[in-house]
C-alpha cells in the first residue's frame, strides 16, 4: 500500500508511465551535475592548490620598510608658508636605506608572541648569474635558512641537495629548478653572482629548489644572508624584510595592522600581496558557473518538457483528484515532487560519475608548466563541494518543475470534464 | 428534514465565445436524504447546475446555500474541503486513476481527509467495496475493470467520506440497462440505508422516472420540479 500521502506514489506512477522521457530528463540533470563536480571541481582544486603554495612561498605577513620618494625638499620644509614658491628641480631620492632598524630585536620580539609560528629575516638584491657564457638576471634571496624553512618549507620542495649545506658551505647556494635549467647548471657547479653594486662572489650549487610557481623557480637563488649583505656591502644587522608565518594564516589582515602601529613598518598581509590573482580567479570562477548554469538550465527544460507531457496526459486524474476534495496545492506538490525525483535520482548519478570523472583524470599526469607547475591536476572533492553542487542541482530541477506544477494547479477540473 | 442544498437566483452566463446565459434564475432546493434527478435536451444547462451546485464551478451570480453556508464566500481550498468532506461524486467517464488498484482509488479522498489512520480507512474502503460487490476485485488495477465494475468503484469512492450528498453526472450514460439498474438500485439504498441526498443528471427517462423527484431544465430555466 501507500503512505498517508498518496502524492509520491502518483508521482511515481506519473514518471513510471513515461520511463524513457523520464530517464531522458534525468540524465540532463545527471550531466549537469557531473560537469559541475568535474569543472568547477577542476577550477576550486587549483585554486586551493595555488592559494596554498603561494601561502607556502609568500609570507603570511612581511614587513619592510619603503624608501620615502616624494620627500619634501629642505627648502620646502623651511618655508612652510603656502603664499610661499619654493621650486627644487630634478630632485633625487635621497640615498636613504630600506633597512629595517633593530631588525633583530624585532625579530626576538616577534618570536616570543604566541601566535606566531615562525619568524625569518630577509636580504634580497638583483643579481646577475653566470655559468661560463650564460647569463641571467634575478634576484638572490639572502636568508638564515634554517628560519627561512619553517616558514616555507624549503626542504620539501628540494629536488636536489640538502638544505642545511646552505649553512654548511660558506658560499652555497640554491637555485630555483627554472634558472638552473636556463644555465644549463648542475648541482656542485660553481657560479658567480654580481650585485647592482658591482660585488661579484664565486658560489657553489648546492641545491636545486622546485617551489612549484614557475616565475619564482625561474628566477631566484636562496643564499646565506652574511652572502647577501656582503653583496650589497652593508653590515650584519641589516636587513630589510622580516616575513612571518603564523599559527593561523587567516588572521594576517589583521595582525599585519597590528604589527604596522607596534613596529612602525611597512606590513602586508600575503592576501593583499597577491590580490591581482584573486581577481584573476573570481572571473575565472564567474565563467566556469556560467557554463554550469547554462548547463542546467538546458537540463531545466528537459523536466519542463516531460512534465508538460504528462500534464496533459493525466489531465482527467487532474480533475478527478480536484472534485473529490484536492486542493490546488496537493496538485502542485505532485507535479513538483516528480520533478524533484528527476532532480534527486539524476543528480545522485551525476555526482557518482563527477567523481569517477575526476578520479580518472585525477589520475593521469599531466606534467603542468604555467601559471603554477604540478604533475597531476588537483580536484576539489571536499564532501561540503558535492553537497553544494547537489544542492545547486535541486534548486534548478526545483524552478524547472515549478511552472508546470502550478500550470496544473490552476487547471479547472470542469474545463477537463466537459472537454470529454 | 432540512435543506443540504438550496439556491437563490442563482445565474451563470458563458462569455466566450458568445454572451450566452447558461443558467436564469434558478430557485431549488434539495432536502437532506432525498433522491432526485435532473433533466432537460442537451444544451438545457442541466450539467451546468449540477457543477454550480457541487462547488465546482464558482463562476456564477446569486447564491447557493450548502449545509447551511454559503458558497460565494467561500475560499477555493474551503470549497476543496467541502467537496472532500461532504460531498461524492460519480461521473459518466469514471475517472479512476488507472494505475492504481481499486482499493487504492477507493482509499484516495479519505487519505486527503486524513481523519481516520491508514488501518481504519482500509478496513473502511473494504467496507464499501463489499457493499457494492467488489470486495474480491479490490487489488486489481482500476483499468483492469469492466465499465459495469469500474462505476461502481467510483461509488465506492465517492462514499468512502460518508459525504452528505453525492452528485452523478450521467452515471448510468456508459453502462447497459442491467449496469444502469444496478446503478439505481445502490443510490435507492444509499438514500435509504444511510438517508443521504443523491442528485443526478441523467437523459435516461426510465432512471429518472423512479428518483423521488424530477427537476427539469430548458434553455437555463427550471420548468418543472
Amino acid at each position: 500500500m501507500f503512505k498517508k500521502s498518496p502524492v509520491i506514489k502518483i508521482a511515481l506512477t506519473h514518471l513510471l508511465a513515461k520511463k524513457r522521457q523520464t530517464i531522458v530528463a534525468m540524465l540532463g540533470v545527471t550531466f549537469g551535475i557531473a560537469i559541475f563536480i568535474f569543472q568547477a571541481g577542476l577550477m576550486s582544486g587549483f585554486q586551493a592548490y595555488f592559494i596554498d603554495e603561494t601561502v607556502n612561498t609568500t609570507a603570511n605577513i612581511r614587513i619592510y620598510n619603503e624608501a620615502e620618494k616624494n620627500r619634501k625638499s629642505i627648502l620646502s620644509k623651511l618655508y612652510a608658508d603656502e603664499n610661499k614658491w619654493v621650486v627644487v628641480q630634478n630632485q633625487k631620492p635621497k640615498d636613504e636605506l630600506t633597512k629595517i632598524k633593530n631588525g633583530y630585536q624585532i625579530i626576538a620580539a616577534l618570536e616570543k608572541d604566541s601566535r606566531v609560528l615562525g619568524v625569518s629575516p630577509f636580504l634580497g638584491s638583483q643579481a646577475i648569474f653566470k655559468v661560463g657564457i650564460a647569463q641571467i638576471a634575478g634576484r638572490v634571496s639572502g636568508v638564515d635558512i634554517i628560519k627561512e624553512n619553517v616558514l616555507f618549507d624549503v626542504s620539501k620542495n628540494m629536488r636536489q641537495g640538502d638544505i642545511t649545506k646552505l649553512q654548511t658551505i660558506p658560499n652555497g647556494i640554491i637555485l630555483g629548478d627554472g634558472l638552473a635549467e636556463l644555465l644549463g647548471a648542475k648541482m656542485n657547479d660553481n657560479i658567480s653572482i654580481t650585485s647592482p653594486l658591482g660585488v661579484t662572489l664565486e658560489m657553489k650549487i648546492v641545491g636545486i629548489n622546485h617551489s612549484g610557481l614557475t616565475e619564482v623557480d625561474k628566477s631566484r637563488a636562496y643564499i646565506n644572508i652574511r652572502n647577501a649583505q656582503k653583496l650589497l656591502k652593508v653590515d650584519g644587522s641589516y636587513i630589510t624584510d622580516i616575513n612571518i608565518k603564523l599559527k593561523d594564516f587567516n588572521q594576517a589582515e589583521a595582525l599585519a595592522k597590528f604589527y604596522h602601529q607596534k613596529f612602525g613598518f611597512k606590513t602586508v598581509d600575503w592576501k593583499e600581496a597577491n590580490a591581482s590573482v584573486f581577481s584573476v580567479f573570481k572571473i575565472q570562477n564567474m565563467v566556469t558557473y556560467l557554463i554550469i548554469a547554462s548547463i542546467l538550465i538546458v537540463s531545466g527544460f528537459g523536466i519542463f518538457n516531460i512534465l508538460m507531457m504528462i500534464i496533459y496526459e493525466k489531465m482527467p486524474d487532474i480533475a478527478i483528484l480536484k472534485a473529490i476534495g484536492y486542493k490546488d496545492s496537493d496538485i502542485k506538490k505532485i507535479f513538483l515532487t516528480e520533478s524533484l525525483i528527476i532532480g534527486m535520482l539524476g543528480g545522485l548519478l551525476g555526482l557518482i560519475i563527477g567523481f569517477f570523472m575526476q578520479k580518472i583524470v585525477g589520475s593521469i599526469r599531466m606534467d603542468i608548466k604555467g601559471f603554477v607547475s604540478m604533475e597531476y591536476l588537483r580536484f576539489n572533492s571536499s564532501p561540503g563541494f558535492y553537497v553544494f553542487a547537489y544542492f545547486f542541482g535541486l534548486l534548478a530541477t526545483a524552478i524547472a518543475g515549478y511552472i508546470p506544477a502550478r500550470k496544473a494547479a490552476k487547471m479547472d477540473a470542469i474545463d477537463i470534464i466537459r472537454s470529454k | 428534514m432540512g435543506n443540504i442544498i438550496e439556491t437563490k437566483n442563482l445565474s451563470k452566463s458563458f462569455h466566450d465565445p458568445v454572451e450566452f446565459q447558461a443558467l436564469k434564475n434558478i430557485n431549488v432546493s434539495i432536502k437532506q436524504g432525498e433522491f432526485a434527478s435532473i433533466v432537460g435536451s442537451s444544451g438545457s444547462g442541466k450539467s451546468t447546475l449540477l457543477y454550480v451546485l457541487s462547488t465546482l464551478d464558482t463562476d456564477y451570480t446569486g447564491h447557493i446555500f450548502f449545509d447551511g453556508d454559503d458558497l460565494s464566500l467561500k475560499s477555493k481550498n474551503d470549497l476543496a474541503e467541502i467537496r472532500n468532506e461532504k460531498i461524492g461524486f460519480v461521473f459518466q467517464f469514471h475517472y479512476l486513476l488507472p494505475e492504481f488498484t481499486v482499493l487504492e482509488n477507493v482509499c484516495l479522498p479519505a487519505l486527503k481527509l486524513a481523519k481516520y489512520s491508514e488501518e481504519e480507512i482500509r478496513e473502511r474502503a473494504y467496507q464499501k467495496l463489499d457493499l457494492l460487490g467488489l470486495r474480491d476485485q479490490a487489488l486489481k488495477k482500476a483499468n483492469k475493470l469492466s465499465g459495469g465494475q469500474q462505476q461502481r468503484v467510483a461509488i465506492a469512492r465517492a462514499l468512502i467520506n460518508e459525504p452528505k450528498i453525492i452528485f452523478g453526472d450521467e452515471p448510468t450514460g456508459n453502462l447497459d440497462s442491467k449496469n444502469s439498474q444496478n446503478v439505481f438500485e445502490i443510490f435507492k439504498e444509499l438514500k435509504e440505508k444511510f438517508n443521504q441526498s443523491i442528485v443526478v443528471v441523467t437523459h435516461d427517462q426510465h432512471f429518472a422516472e423512479r428518483t423521488d423527484r424530477i427537476i427539469t431544465l430548458s434553455d437555463g430555466e427550471v420548468i418543472s420540479q
